[in-house]
């Protein structure tokens, strides 16, 4: 540590469900580098002051999506996010809003885990190809429909920002549905019929009022508010030709 | 730790007064509110409407209502929040769209926006424009 | 504790596991699959990849240039016939992932688009933007999802291997939020549980990245082989080690020393042309790069920050609309972590670990020395990668061998039935009792971050890029040190939920175990190659002693037990491994030696 090393202070949301009844906000005196991430002052704390701190990390470069947490009550990645920005106030730090607290910054995740495996996120193609005869084709501007869908690290910074998520769990939520478009979105799918069953529902895009708080936290520039709703579109579409020309049920 | 019961006790924050956690859902909250002005707004004209249908006295007094002092004020009240629903609105459009390609590159979303606010204040000159022509 | 019988069980969820675990469902989906993760999937180190997946598909390429590049690349320490089954299975794979969605960048006429790459003859390197590892692992992620035989044990932390009966028969887990333990018994286990390149300072992997796997293979009798070659990545982020994709590279940039000068040009990679041609100057290998750099700070010739010494990474005539197109990860983590727009200034790079060529012994099928046992992607080392690696054929090792390991494993698990289960859950018990005693003990004194920072400055003085016999020899001693000290070790959470203390202090003894087998293995080298360079009088290759993998077999307290082992040479007799303008000359002497032998 260089002389002369500033010094910030950090509140963490404490949880220990063994020993505390409700979490509580603990205060750390963390001597920091210009280039320190938030991140960064948590392991400081850890290795330093209290080894009992539990926080989810990993790659440190915004691109596992384990490190989400409330920073100042914004939904943010602790690697991408720096503590010379809040420096000299001190900064607040607490697990995902909307999420259960496990302990400390860990939050329970299994809701996000069970909707991702809900929503068929894997390729359907309309004709399946052998091996030996290559790769499906897909042009440039065939890819760029759904490669902005397809860079969410699956950080939950967006159900961490959406309050019908954290109203009502029951919605499926941002970036699951952004997933659901993304794979609707490639030319090489054709489950959209399949998928769109939940998509077109209450629990699927309808229940987005775009509040669009999602896209603005997202740190990859996924829009998922942009994947849900200009799905409303085709939903009413949908809805209303049904009328017209009733629809066997999917294949 | 050897203990037969599993140790874990999520537990779950409350969604009380949410929406004064961040600015940002104050500003949602607002913009939703403005709708309930444009209701308000909406009633107004009907029933001039329904006042026009019962003749020109109904109408006249109608009119006249609408120059009170309290009238008035409402009235600015209701083009401000107008203005404000407005921005917001267009400001949402962006995202009911799928990405909007000119001249191979992508319209930014900001671009959308500036042109529907641009549009709006156009044709709003325009009616205004028209209506100023139109002798009474 | 609970038990859980599956037939074939996976530790690691990364791109070798997931791989593993959809070809164990598409070899049989009746085989229960249990795959063992200690954080969630997509968490995993494969999403940290960023440059690329190599497989030939260009008409001026072939199965051949793919060989020789990639035995050349790894100085002749290859087992050649690993790399033929290789070179020859990594595009049928590609097409594979490419047909569960991989979103691969394309050409305009719709097919795969390949980019140059450090060491590679012909462009062969898939990608998908800069964050191809990204788009694989949560491909194969999303793809895992379509079989109903693969059940995930998401955060539960693999602390040991059962073996009974000379097979391995399970593993044991500690379920990370509620710190309870459950053997989960297998007819068959596979190891994809990364590399671990924490053992140093300053690297680029994340946290997880500790060699659990190797450590607990090793801890059973399983050699480690060839741990002293850890790869060096020549352009890292100062600081925080973050890794600036090869593809940098690979799309144009430069590497400037101080003077604005590309001085690679005097390391044997040149002449320097404005548009470097594949295998010279900045598309040379890893380990000449990292070398050439480490010598300009030797000369003064590299940029001082409180970082340590730089050389710049210039990408400022790629643009700002190719940067965002083709590298918009790099450019994103310049301005956010350094405040540096690549479009217009240099970006200031070091060397730092990226990667560990070493690994588990396993053969070709991917078989370790333990029966029931199988290793594959970067845990292992089976031999394709030798000495150095190339940049590109590790995200293609991952899902060619991880494949390979379901398959061989899944053959495996129906002709073997367990032992008797009494036997194997006292086995069990113990493990849990001793990952519990490092938790329980209250009269300890030792910290764990406290050795692992300690470790991570040891090896890297004495690991590091060029080594000395008296600095790798205080490195073993500081290991050993190290290692002693981790017996008084105190724990101070001593909760059960998520206590990611104990989980450290675990992975604290993974870590200085394989630490001890690297830092062993390089001071028995008495030669330099590929990634292992030495100073002291052993600065040549020397294919007449040397021509052999290192072997570090497990002794629990001392030193780790050095054995030899053959190199396997079919088609490439070892040559001068030369790049630039010497390579070129290089390859013509080995094509008329091929022409006239």
């Amino acid at each position: 540590m260089a002389e002369g090393t500033k010094t910030i202070e950090m509140e963490i949301l404490r949880y220990r469900p063994e020993q505390d009844k409700k979490p509580f906000y603990q205060t750390y005196a963390v001597a920091f580098d210009n280039d320190w991430s938030v991140l960064q002052g948590l392991q400081y704390i850890k290795d330093e002051l209290d080894s009992s701190l539990s926080f989810r990390w990993s790659c440190r470069m915004a691109i596992c999506g384990s490190c989400g947490m409330m920073i100042n009550n914004v939904p943010r990645l602790g690697c991408r996010t720096f503590l010379r920005n809040y420096y000299p106030n001190k900064l607040r730090v607490g697990g995902l809003e909307h999420f259960p607290i496990e302990r400390d910054l860990v939050v329970v995740v299994d809701d996000f885990i069970n909707k991702l495996e809900n929503i068929k996120p894997y390729l359907i193609p309309k004709q399946p190809l052998k091996l030996e005869q290559g790769e499906f084709l897909q042009t440039p501007e065939q890819l760029e429909k759904y490669r902005q869908f397809s860079t969410c690290i699956n950080c939950m910074l967006c159900y961490a920002a959406c309050p019908q998520y954290g109203l009502d769990s029951k919605f499926t939520g941002p970036g699951i549905l952004a997933l659901m478009h993304r794979y609707n979105s490639d030319s090489r799918d054709d489950g959209r019929d399949e998928r769109l069953k939940l998509g077109h529902s209450e629990q699927g895009f309808w229940g987005c009022t775009a509040v669009a708080y999602c896209s603005e936290v997202c740190p990859k520039s996924v829009d998922p508010a942009n994947a849900i709703n200009q799905n409303k579109m085709g939903s009413a579409v949908d809805y209303f030709l049904r009328f017209i020309s009733p629809r066997g049920t999917a294949k | 730790m050897s203990a037969p019961m599993d140790k874990r006790h999520p537990y779950t924050r409350s969604m009380a007064g949410w929406w004064k956690r961040d600015p940002y859902f104050i500003r949602y909250l607002a913009m939703e509110a403005t709708s309930v002005l444009v209701a308000v707004y909406a009633l107004i004209l009907l029933i001039g409407l329904f006042r026009l249908s019962q003749g020109e006295l109904a109408y006249n007094g109608w009119l006249g209502a609408l120059k009170s002092p309290l009238s008035i004020g409402l009235h600015v009240l209701i083009l401000l929040v107008f203005i404000y629903h407005t921005w917001s609105w267009f400001k949402v459009m962006p995202k009911t769209l799928p990405a909007l390609y000119l001249g191979g590159e992508k319209v930014r979303q900001s671009v959308i926006t500036w042109a529907g606010v641009v549009l709006a204040l156009v044709l709003n000159l325009l009616v205004l424009f028209i209506l100023a022509g139109v002798k009474p | 504790m609970k038990v859980y019988k599956a037939d074939v069980a996976i530790v690691g969820a990364g791109g070798t596991g997931l791989r593993a675990a959809i070809a164990v469902a598409e070899t049989d989906p009746s085989l229960k699959v249990a795959l063992v993760s200690k954080v969630y999937p997509m968490r995993s180190h494969t999403v940290a990849a960023e440059g690329g997946a190599a497989g030939v598909v260009r008409d001026d390429d072939s199965h051949e240039y793919h060989f020789n590049d990639t035995v050349e690349g790894g100085d002749w320490l290859c087992d050649q016939d690993v790399v033929e089954y290789f070179v020859a299975h990594c595009t049928e794979n590609l097409v594979q992932l490419e047909h569960w969605g991989c979103p691969w960048s394309r050409k305009p006429d719709g097919h795969i688009n390949v980019r140059a790459f450090g060491g590679m003859k012909v462009e062969r390197t898939w990608f998908a933007a800069d964050t191809s590892g990204f788009h694989m692992l949560h491909t194969l992620f999303q793809t895992s999802i379509k079989y109903p035989s693969i059940k995930r044990f998401d955060e539960y932390f693999c602390v040991d291997i059962v073996i009974e009966d000379g097979r391995c028969q399970g593993l044991v887990a500690i379920q990370v939020a509620t710190g309870k333990f459950t053997f989960i018994q297998a007819k068959a286990v596979i190891f994809g549980t990364g590399g671990a390149g924490r053992v140093f300072r300053e690297n680029t992997n994340g946290g997880i990245v500790t060699g659990d796997g190797m450590a607990m293979a090793y801890r059973h009798g399983a050699p480690l082989r060839d741990m002293e070659f850890m790869q060096y990545h020549p352009t890292c982020m100062p600081g925080t080690g973050l890794l600036f994709t090869e593809a940098c590279r690979g799309e144009g940039g430069l590497l400037l020393n101080k003077d604005g000068y590309r001085f690679l040009q005097d390391y044997g990679l040149g002449p320097a042309e404005e548009k470097p041609r594949n295998k010279f100057m900045e598309l040379g290998p890893r380990d000449r790069l990292s070398q050439a750099i480490w010598h300009e700070e030797k000369k003064g010739r590299t940029i001082s920050t409180p970082h340590g010494e730089v050389v710049h990474l210039d990408l400022r005539h790629l643009g700002k609309k190719k940067l965002l197109e083709r590298l918009p990860l790099i450019y994103e983590m310049a301005e956010e972590y350094m405040g540096i727009d690549p479009a217009h200034e240099c970006i200031p790079v070091r060397p730092g670990i990226h990667y560990t060529m070493g690994g588990i012994y396993a053969n070709l099928m991917t078989e370790t020395p333990l029966a029931g046992l199988y290793a594959a992607g970067e845990c292992a080392s089976n031999g394709i990668h030798g000495a150095n690696r190339l940049g590109s054929n590790s995200l293609v090792d991952i899902i060619v061998f991880g494949k390979l390991a379901g398959v061989e494993a899944a053959q495996f698990a129906k002709s073997v039935k367990n032992t008797n289960p009494a036997l194997l859950e006292k086995q069990a018990s113990a493990a849990e009792d001793r990952a519990l005693a490092l938790v329980t003990r209250t009269d300890g004194k030792e910290k764990h971050s406290v050795l692992r920072r300690e470790m991570g400055k040891s090896m890297e003085n004495g690991c590091g890029i060029y080594r000395t016999a008296p600095e790798m020899q205080a490195a073993c001693e500081k290991i050993t040190e190290l290692r002693e000290r981790y017996k008084n070790l105190n724990v101070e959470d001593k909760s059960s939920v998520w206590n990611s203390d104990w989980l450290g202090a675990l992975e604290v003894g993974f870590l200085l175990d394989v630490a001890e087998a690297i830092a062993y293995s390089a001071l028995n080298r008495k030669e330099s190659r590929g990634a292992h360079q030495r100073l002291d009088g052993y600065e040549h290759r020397d294919d007449v002693d040397y021509l052999k993998h290192t072997l570090a077999y497990y002794t629990g307290d001392g030193a780790p037990h050095i054995e030899y082992q053959d190199v396997i040479i079919t088609k490439s007799r070892p040559g001068t491994r030369a790049y630039g303008a010497a390579g070129v000359v290089a390859d013509e002497q080995r094509m008329k030696e091929a022409d006239n032998g």
